[in-house]
């Protein structure tokens, strides 16, 4: 076949492929940028509300109804930071509070530093199985103090999910929260994500608080001292992200009553709830996500009355990926974890009974998270393809380009107003521009990179290939805060 | 007002008060003041924590609730540092009782809670500062 | 394809307009705040100094105070709203003079007619003024507003009750926890209840025999919080009998803290293998808390329970049990979970 041939084939066959599919791809990028501007009218909405409670500003502080919370917080190999992350939770501002760490097996010296600085001393208890453990539990250690409120298990390595397990054995308290050593939380956080139990106490079962990238930020005693912008681009359009999506997008959801993501750094849940479901699924690369689906399921399917509800305050920050290859490692576990556990929960598409769950949330997350990636792919590719063919005129691939990549900064820069009008976190003038320039500078690759590097999750986990990631994005971690 | 009974020089005695509220930081820095102490009033945990270390004060008032570093933070600091025996009063808001066990727990001398009353306030400081000498 | 030059120049305007829009509504919303905060500053400035001279009780001869009822317009009203957050701040004589500041304004009067305000903003913060002045003629009113369709209202309302602390209004207080897509938070109720005085524990018990399971549970944690022993009928038979978990293990601790030797009796029934974990684990605690030593025989049969912490609890409750329950621990001394127990003891009393 000749050169000429060549490209009259493909010219040929791209036509096609543009006949059918050039108007789905817009319509679906419109629809995909709608659906998030409407998110976040939803959320602001939710804002409005939040906003009148602190213009009539009752401090709640916790009397009376505050229900008890422990902290889990697995540890692996967290010498460093293991000792004032503990310090600093067990003085979060709480009526009623406990620290469960769990040492999963560390290599270093994590237990060592913890017995140093709060003089444990071993107890004989054995842990209740509520969820069931695999694992060998090593020893359990208190304080000698008796009155520090601290549990330090030992356990043999099997990974974050058992050590939360074991952890929510060890947690005397009816609230757990799971939270990871290298995470910051506010010090009156504890109060915002508990309000909801406070106010509704029968019914809440879960509710999860807003993250936000700590880089940059100065932090003293494990505590920020002063918010500031990230020094580099990937984190800072990380920042971008959770402002846009963790943050505004689970608000609107929120209130749609169709929250069925509680990210793993900070959700609090009613522990015999947790102890009944079974706790988290050590089999599962989304755990978190896992889990909060399988409280939906099993409240749904036992026609219980329950509330899962998200707190847009920011409640806890966290380390984000300040390298391409630790960034990769994340999101493709992340597509994993989604992928694999909206398969599992596939049952539950639109059947009547469970909801806004079934009927909304969940095809939204098929069409919009999942399949997202793939259908931006094949955008990427054909567009540019067709334009060198002569295919198309440049006039339909500027459209394209504005409706795709124009249309989401737009839905970042709705999402940034409502940030500034309700939290005003960043308060110097830089941090407005390095922010709009970040939701820019999003589109042109850092977008591309992340939509190959979902398809590459969610390929590994067709193909079957076991994960390993779990291990992998702890070392990254510890990498970059060495 | 009169200067603290039965002490002539309390103009040397220093006091560092942090809140992060402007009402009651200014309202303790004057009432203190017009009782003849020296104040210094910062506005936020990290700046109390500076201004502790670069010139230790006779006591200090700290607010439990500031953004950043907390009072109890700060108190927590204070007792690691080599000038731990520097009395701390802990000013909290109405709860039940928690911030003042965690205060206490970390070693604060003495507490008020918030509404309070600014004379009492006062008879504390003077209670405390009496005590430590 | 072709695609209309008219759509392509549409959309890209579009987009394009619109970024600039927020934009610009990023940089007005941060400056707007700026300038508003500078404003009520500048205002403020030349009254600050007898603000806080009455504030920290050193207006001896009033001038201060005074003073600050020649503000008008705007500075009045910042200078008000100033003062009902000073009013949150301080208490006592200080206080009593910021409220006549406030009268003399007539902030009080206009925070009644706000009360029917459109803006649920100034609604709250009408409630939340009467409150923090103490204007308990207006309790009817607050009363009205614990039913507001916004919930700050609701919320302003109850807080400003409590502030007020007029028991009669206990009972609508607790009414309105369990109001159909209007309910009072639980946390808020309990909060202004809180702060009631005695009078209210006729309410509670009646609250206890609510349809709304929330009702209850503030009712049942007020009670044992304030212990409130007429309260003790209601509770036994929430505990016996109620249809929400959460419920009865509010109303075992309520038990534990203010029952009578014969609720030992009704806690151990509840520590039996066929309820609740959750629930015979809020038992055992009670019954240590109780401290009646007839308990003893349940809990020692405990000491052998499956489940390691309810092992842990009840041997935790024997050592407060006096000796009888110590004698109980024979035969159990080398159980890991009567070894806890008296090591987390021994750990508790060293450090007391």
């Amino acid at each position: 076949m000749s050169w000429d041939g060549f490209t009259d084939g493909l010219r040929s066959f791209v036509v096609w492929v543009m006949d059918v599919s050039s108007v789905p791809i817009i319509i679906y990028f419109v629809l995909i940028n709608s659906s998030l501007l409407l998110l976040i009218g939803l959320a602001y909405l939710e804002f409005r509300a939040q906003q009148r409670r602190r213009a009539t500003a009752l401090t709640w502080q916790g009397a009376g109804m505050a229900p008890g919370v422990s902290l889990l917080v697995p540890a692996y190999n967290e010498e460093a930071g293991i000792v004032t992350a503990v310090k600093s939770f067990l003085t979060l501002r709480y009526p009623r509070h406990e620290v469960v760490v769990v040492d999963d097996g560390s290599s270093d010296q994590t237990f060592a530093r913890l017995e140093e600085a709060f003089d444990l001393v071993q107890v004989p208890r054995e842990l209740p199985a509520e969820v069931p453990i695999r694992a060998r539990v090593l020893g359990i250690w208190v304080p000698r103090d008796g009155r520090t409120r601290l549990v330090v298990v030992r356990k043999e390595n099997s990974g974050r999910s058992e050590a939360i397990n074991v952890a929510i054995n060890a947690a005397s308290e009816p609230l757990v929260a799971m939270i990871d050593g290298d995470s910051i939380l506010e010090p009156d956080g504890l109060l915002h994500v508990t309000r909801p139990f406070a106010d509704d106490p029968t019914r809440m079962v879960a509710t999860g608080g807003a993250i936000r990238p700590v880089n940059g930020s100065r932090v003293v005693s494990g505590r920020i001292v002063r918010v500031e912008m990230p020094q580099t681009w990937i984190p800072r359009i990380q920042l971008v992200e959770y402002l846009r999506a963790f943050l505004l997008g689970r608000t609107g959801w929120s209130r749609l009553g169709g929250l069925i993501l509680i990210s793993g750094a900070f959700g609090l849940f009613r522990r015999d709830v947790v102890v009944e479901v079974g706790g988290l699924d050590p089999g599962s690369i989304g755990e978190d996500f896992e889990l909060v689906m399988r409280i939906h399921k099993r409240m749904r399917d036992e026609g219980r009355d329950y509330k899962v509800e998200f707190v847009p305050e920011p409640v806890s920050w966290t380390e984000v990926p300040v390298t391409a290859k630790v960034l990769r490692n994340q999101r493709r576990r992340w597509h994993r974890g989604l992928w694999e556990t909206l398969w599992a929960y596939r049952s539950m598409l639109f059947r009547p009974k469970y909801g806004r769950i079934g009927s909304v949330a969940l095809p939204y997350y098929w069409l919009f998270e999942l399949i997202a990636p793939l259908l931006e792919l094949f955008g990427i590719l054909i567009v540019p393809l067709a334009l060198l063919l002569g295919v198309v005129n440049v006039p339909f691939a500027i459209l394209f380009l504005v409706l795709a990549y124009g249309y989401a900064v737009l839905v970042t820069l709705a999402a940034m107003v409502v940030d500034e009008w309700a939290f005003h976190k960043h308060d110097r003038w830089r941090a407005i521009w390095q922010t709009v320039a970040a939701s820019v500078l999003e589109n042109i690759g850092y977008r591309q990179l992340t939509v190959w590097w979902r398809l590459e999750g969610w390929w590994s986990s067709l193909r079957g290939k076991k994960h390993v990631w779990g291990v992998m994005t702890r070392t990254g971690f510890d990498e970059e805060a060495a | 007002m009169s200067a603290p009974a039965g002490d002539p020089d309390a103009s040397s005695v220093r006091v560092l008060v942090a809140d992060d509220d402007a009402d009651i930081r200014d309202l303790v820095e004057f009432k203190l003041t017009q009782a003849g102490y020296a104040v210094e009033a910062v506005p936020d945990g990290i700046s109390a924590w500076e201004a502790f270390a670069a010139n230790p004060p006779q006591l200090a008032v700290l607010d439990v609730m500031m953004p950043g570093l907390s009072g109890i933070d700060v108190l927590r600091k204070i007792r690691e540092s080599e000038h731990a025996s520097v009395p701390v009063l802990l000013l909290s808001a109405k709860s039940r009782d928690s911030d003042v066990d965690t205060g206490f727990a970390v070693g604060a001398d003495d507490y008020v809670i918030k509404p309070f009353s600014p004379r009492e306030l006062l008879h504390r400081v003077n209670g405390m500062l009496a005590r430590a000498r | 394809m072709i695609v209309g030059g008219a759509l392509l120049i549409g959309a890209t305007i579009a987009v394009l307009g619109g970024g600039l829009l927020l934009v610009l509504a990023v940089v007005t919303v941060r400056s707007r705040r700026r300038s508003r905060n500078q404003r009520d500053q500048m205002l403020l400035s030349p009254l600050r100094v007898p603000l806080i001279t009455v504030a920290s009780g050193e207006d001896d001869d009033g001038s201060a105070a005074e003073q600050l009822t020649w503000a008008t317009g705007v500075t009045r009203t910042v200078l008000d709203s100033n003062i009902v957050e000073l009013l949150t701040k301080i208490r006592g004589g200080p206080g009593d003079q910021l409220i006549r500041v406030l009268e003399v304004h007539g902030a009080v009067d206009a925070a009644v007619s706000d009360l029917t305000h459109r803006s649920s903003v100034r609604r709250a913060r009408a409630a939340q003024l009467l409150g923090l002045a103490r204007a308990d003629h207006t309790v009817p009113l607050l009363v009205e507003a614990l039913s507001d369709e916004s919930v700050e209202v609701r919320n302003s309302a109850a807080y400003a009750l409590g502030l007020i602390g007029d028991p009669s209004a206990a009972g609508a207080v607790l009414a309105a926890i369990g109001a159909p897509d209007r309910g009072l938070p639980a946390a808020t109720a309990a909060e202004a209840l809180q702060s009631m005085g005695v009078g209210i524990s006729e309410v509670l018990r009646e609250g206890m025999r609510d349809d709304n399971a929330r009702t209850r549970m503030v009712a049942a944690h007020l009670s044992g919080e304030r212990s409130f022993t007429r309260g003790l009928p209601e509770l036994r038979h929430l505990l016996d009998h109620d249809t929400d978990l959460t419920v009865r293990e509010t109303a075992a601790t309520a038990i534990g803290r203010l029952g009578r030797d014969e609720d030992a009796a009704v806690l151990s029934r509840h520590t039996v293998p066929t309820e609740p974990l959750s629930l015979r684990r809020a038992c055992v605690h009670a019954l240590g808390e109780l401290g009646d030593d007839t308990a003893v025989p349940t809990l020692a049969a405990l000491l052998d329970d499956p489940d390691p912490r309810l092992a842990e609890l009840a041997a935790s409750a024997l050592l407060v049990l006096g000796p009888g329950g110590g004698a109980a621990l024979a035969g159990h001394e080398d159980d890991p979970a009567v070894r806890t127990a008296r090591l987390m003891a021994s750990l508790q009393k060293a450090n007391a």
